[in-house]
């Protein structure tokens, strides 16, 4: 790669092939993690492939690694794109980017050691936390003064979402690791849990969330060649976005002794949660009306509405799950697992592959490898995602009616063992999806280059 | 309205803390975490136990709060605000794979908990939780440290009722199976001497307790009623040989009743856990049933002193001799 670093897309391109990278990795750790659950003596005793060790690694690397990563990757890449500038230091956009990697690699050489802070979403340890700040500081710096020097008056919708996420999320990631507190990253007492989960929810609702919707409101326009359908939902779904989700990280603590006050704003917002949501989906199929089949005919379209539909069920799903009769039964158990896959890799993983495979070629200047590959990525991440969104659902009621019903959890355990086996096999799809998406970046970097009329800056959604 | 760079970040950051105001500044400013009447702080080795259950993620399996509607884990202590004082991190969990931890100090003695660590299939053959023995005896003491620990003060007061039986439990089984068993029965209230199994020992009996065994004792009183389960080698008293019991059975010939108390309620100070909130009574008198046809050779079930016949009772007819009779 280091060949290309004087190109003009060349940090974008990065970002993305790490983020490809890094999702072949964290299906490992996950199906490390799944056999645990499925036959827990399959690793016996061998401490880095213990299951409280490798969950850490699945869940950071999906999160930071797949799809941060390859998000902020796109953001690089549209943000100058739709401003008709250039990124403002592609020197800058690289060291956020090797600052980051070092940060997400932390994860599978730290925790399989016990080395990690142990609060889930927040186990990096402060030093990689400081890597994670520095990256967001310059990613920030560099998007703004890329506006500063932009060529476009207007500001695309995709633009607001980008440079909303990495400074909200600049604000977040300290605050949740409460990074004051280098040696524990966390305070003393009960109050922790309410900074921690501010930040585990945020860190999906103002920063995966937000980059998802940028990418999904770049790529379908193009795709569809039709014009944004309302600057006004824009604007209301940008704004209730950051109103709401920023207070709601209460919905992960409604169970537990913290002030009632704050667990009744988080229902409340949660259930409002719907405006944005919905105004966000109405907005780009509207935009897409008329064209869906091109959408769904564009491999990487296939991916971004995909993305959107699953975006709908899990608005849908998170709001009921909000209320407090709703989480007697699917708090605690496997529900909630169903919920982050088709969160994190439904829609923002999703809509991160499909706006990949639209921006990559564009970035690299090179064609896309297979079409084909694409198709057959989405396919088998997607099969396996439904499979896994209904067994772990199915294990969760049986989990949380079964627990309520009096029953004690090992009782219980038999009763979901089929369901493990199965998530473990499921798993084997989405691991094949990750190799396949991987490869085929690596041939496309390796590729023709783009035809003249394909390059990037000729055309924007706007 | 039109978005411009200024208001895009601006507004944004604005909005973004007026959230961080009212979620984060306002509730550490009004918080206030009084110690419960429960708490009380860990000493080095408990500390060093909850370093460790940090680090090594028992926080993705287990959580430390019961909640309202817990009532099959444990509802008597809901948690309360003031249980966390001072823990660095309060460890919450947003998961259930196994059970609730926070009042977890005293319902087992220390014996049970390095079996468990050592390898959860010792204690409980059908669990997920991952063996610890790679952590070494060090670790593992700590985190038993730990884990009795949690509860505060009432885990301190359950802890210890596990200590001062533990030596007597030890010294009787010290005393040989006679001595072991005839104080292993003094515990038993009266009442559930005279008591035989009501429920008939059918074959559809036996083998649900059978299944019922595997699932839940063979680990430690082992696959042929001998005690010789893998947990042995960790337990002292170790897990009692349901042969002996041939020779002493109640008044020669009871012991329904025995085994239904002890399996419902555990023997404290030993590695026998109660199982009252695992199995129901068909279930236990089941069991029951299993271990005295197939372990002790003979069951009471349905001997007199027999009340009305229940609804419930196939035709059965208990055709074991008394253990006495058939030696002749
Ligand atoms: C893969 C999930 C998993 C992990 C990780 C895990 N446990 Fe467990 N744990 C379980 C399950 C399932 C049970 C219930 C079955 C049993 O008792 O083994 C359990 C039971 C227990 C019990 C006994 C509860 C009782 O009284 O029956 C203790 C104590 C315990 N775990 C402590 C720990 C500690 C300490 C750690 C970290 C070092 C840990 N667990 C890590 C799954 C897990
Ligand atoms: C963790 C190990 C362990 C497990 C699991 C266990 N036991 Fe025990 N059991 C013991 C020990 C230890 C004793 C007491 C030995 C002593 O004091 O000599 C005991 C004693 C008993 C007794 C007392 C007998 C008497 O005459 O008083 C019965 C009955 C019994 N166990 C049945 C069961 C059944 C049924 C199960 C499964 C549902 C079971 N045990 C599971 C360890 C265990
Ligand atoms: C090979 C495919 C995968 C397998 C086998 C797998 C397996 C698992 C397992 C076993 C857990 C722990 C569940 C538990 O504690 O009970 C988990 C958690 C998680 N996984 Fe995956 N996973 C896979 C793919 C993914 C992908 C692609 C993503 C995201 C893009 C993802 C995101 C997550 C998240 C966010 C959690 C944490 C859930 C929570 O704490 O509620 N996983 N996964
Ligand atoms: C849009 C509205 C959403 C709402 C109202 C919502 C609501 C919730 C609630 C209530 C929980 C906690 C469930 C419980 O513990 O019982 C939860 C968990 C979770 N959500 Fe969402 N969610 C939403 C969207 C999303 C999105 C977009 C993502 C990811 C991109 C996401 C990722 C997660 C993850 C990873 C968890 C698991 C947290 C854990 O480890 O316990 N959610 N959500």
């Amino acid at each position: 790669m280091s060949n290309d670093a004087g190109k003009p897309q060349s940090a974008a391109v990065a970002f993305m092939v790490a983020g490809s990278a890094w999702f072949a990795l964290g299906t490992i750790y996950g199906l490390f993690s799944a056999i645990h659950l499925m036959a827990p003596e399959f690793f016996n005793n061998i401490p880095w492939l213990v299951f409280g060790r490798t969950r850490p690694v699945h869940v950071n690397t999906m999160i930071f690694g797949f799809v941060a990563n390859m998000l902020i990757g796109c953001a690089l890449y549209y943000v100058p794109a739709l401003l008709r500038t250039r990124l403002w230091s592609q020197k800058l956009g690289w060291i956020a980017f090797i600052f980051w990697q070092i940060a997400v690699l932390s994860g599978p050489v730290t925790f399989p050691f016990a080395i990690t802070q142990g609060r889930e979403y927040a186990e990096y340890v402060w030093i990689f936390d400081l890597c994670i700040m520095i990256s967001l500081l310059t990613l920030v710096f560099n998007c703004v003064l890329t506006i500063a020097a932009r060529r476009q008056n207007m500001l695309y919708v995709s633009v607001w979402y980008a440079i909303g996420a990495l400074i909200w999320t600049a604000g977040v990631y300290p605050i949740g690791n409460v990074m004051w507190h280098p040696s524990s990253g966390a305070l003393p007492g009960l109050i922790d849990s309410i900074f921690l989960w501010f930040y585990g929810h945020n860190l999906v609702g103002l920063l995966l969330t937000p980059l998802a919707i940028g990418a999904a409101y770049f790529v379908v326009p193009r795709v569809t060649r039709t014009p944004l359908y309302s600057h006004t939902l824009s604007l209301i779904g940008f704004w209730t976005l950051l109103a709401l989700y920023a207070h709601i990280g209460g919905h992960h603590l409604l169970q537990a002794p913290i002030p009632n006050w704050l667990k009744s704003i988080s229902v409340v917002d949660s259930m409002a949660m719907i405006i944005p949501v919905f105004t966000v989906l109405a907005n780009v199929w509207l935009t897409a009306r008329g064209s869906l089949s091109r959408l769904w005919k564009d491999p990487a379209g296939r991916f971004v509405l995909a993305g959107t539909i699953w975006y709908l069920i899990v608005g849908i799903q998170g709001s009921v799950q909000s209320l407090p009769a709703v989480q007697r039964i699917t708090h605690f158990n496997n529900w909630v697992i169903g919920h982050a896959h088709i969160a994190v890799l439904g829609f923002s993983g999703f809509i991160a592959l499909g706006a990949m495979w639209h921006v990559l070629p564009l970035a690299a200047g090179r064609r896309l490898y297979s079409h084909r590959l694409v198709n057959v990525q989405f396919g088998l991440a997607l099969l396996g995602l439904i499979g896994f969104f209904a067994v772990l659902t199915a294990a969760g009621l049986i989990q949380g009616v079964g627990w309520y019903n009096g029953e004690a959890i090992y009782r219980v355990l038999p009763e979901i063992a089929p369901f493990m086996v199965l998530r473990a096999a499921l798993g084997i799809l989405i691991m094949a999806a990750s190799f396949l998406g991987l490869y085929n970046a690596i041939r496309t970097l390796r590729g023709a280059p783009l035809r003249e009329s394909e390059s990037p800056l000729q055309e924007g959604p706007l | 309205m039109k978005m411009t760079p200024a208001l895009l970040v601006i507004g944004g950051i604005m909005v973004f803390w007026a959230s961080v105001f009212i979620v984060i500044i306002l509730p550490s400013i009004v918080w206030q975490e009084p110690p419960s009447a429960a708490w009380q702080p860990w000493s080095d080795d408990e500390a060093a136990g909850h370093d460790l259950y940090v680090r090594n993620g028992c926080s993705y399996c287990h959580s430390q709060y019961v909640r309202v509607m817990d009532w099959g884990e444990g509802a008597e202590r809901i948690a309360q605000r003031g249980d966390y004082v001072n823990q660095l991190p309060a460890i919450l969990g947003t998961e259930r794979t196994g059970p609730d931890l926070s009042q977890e100090g005293g319902e087992h003695p220390e014996d049970w908990q390095i079996a468990h660590f050592i390898n959860p299939r010792n204690t409980r053959p059908l669990s997920l939780m991952p063996s610890w023995e790679f952590l070494g005896m060090r670790d593992i003491r700590h985190l038993t440290a730990y884990v009795r620990s949690l509860g505060g003060k009432d885990a301190t007061f359950r802890a210890q009722r596990q200590e001062e039986w533990k030596p007597q439990a030890a010294d009787a089984y010290a005393g040989g199976p006679a001595a072991n068993i005839q104080w292993l029965h003094d515990h038993v209230p009266a009442p559930w001497h005279p008591m035989p199994n009501p429920y008939p020992a059918t074959d559809a009996a036996l083998q649900r307790g059978h299944k019922i065994y595997q699932d839940f004792c063979a680990g430690c009183h082992g696959v042929v009623g001998d005690g010789n389960g893998p947990a042995k080698e960790f337990l002292n008293p170790p897990p009692l040989n349901f042969t002996e019991l041939r020779d002493h059975l109640v008044g020669g010939q009871y012991i329904g009743g025995i085994f239904y108390y002890q399996v419902m309620n555990g023997i404290t100070g030993t590695g026998m856990p109660y199982f009252k909130r695992e199995l129901e009574s068909e279930k236990i008198w089941d069991v029951s049933n299993y271990i005295a046809v197939d372990f002790v050779g003979y069951t009471d079930a349905e001997t007199a002193p027999l009340g009305i016949d229940a609804s419930y009772e196939p035709e059965w007819k208990n055709n074991y001799s008394l253990p006495g009779a058939d030696e002749k």
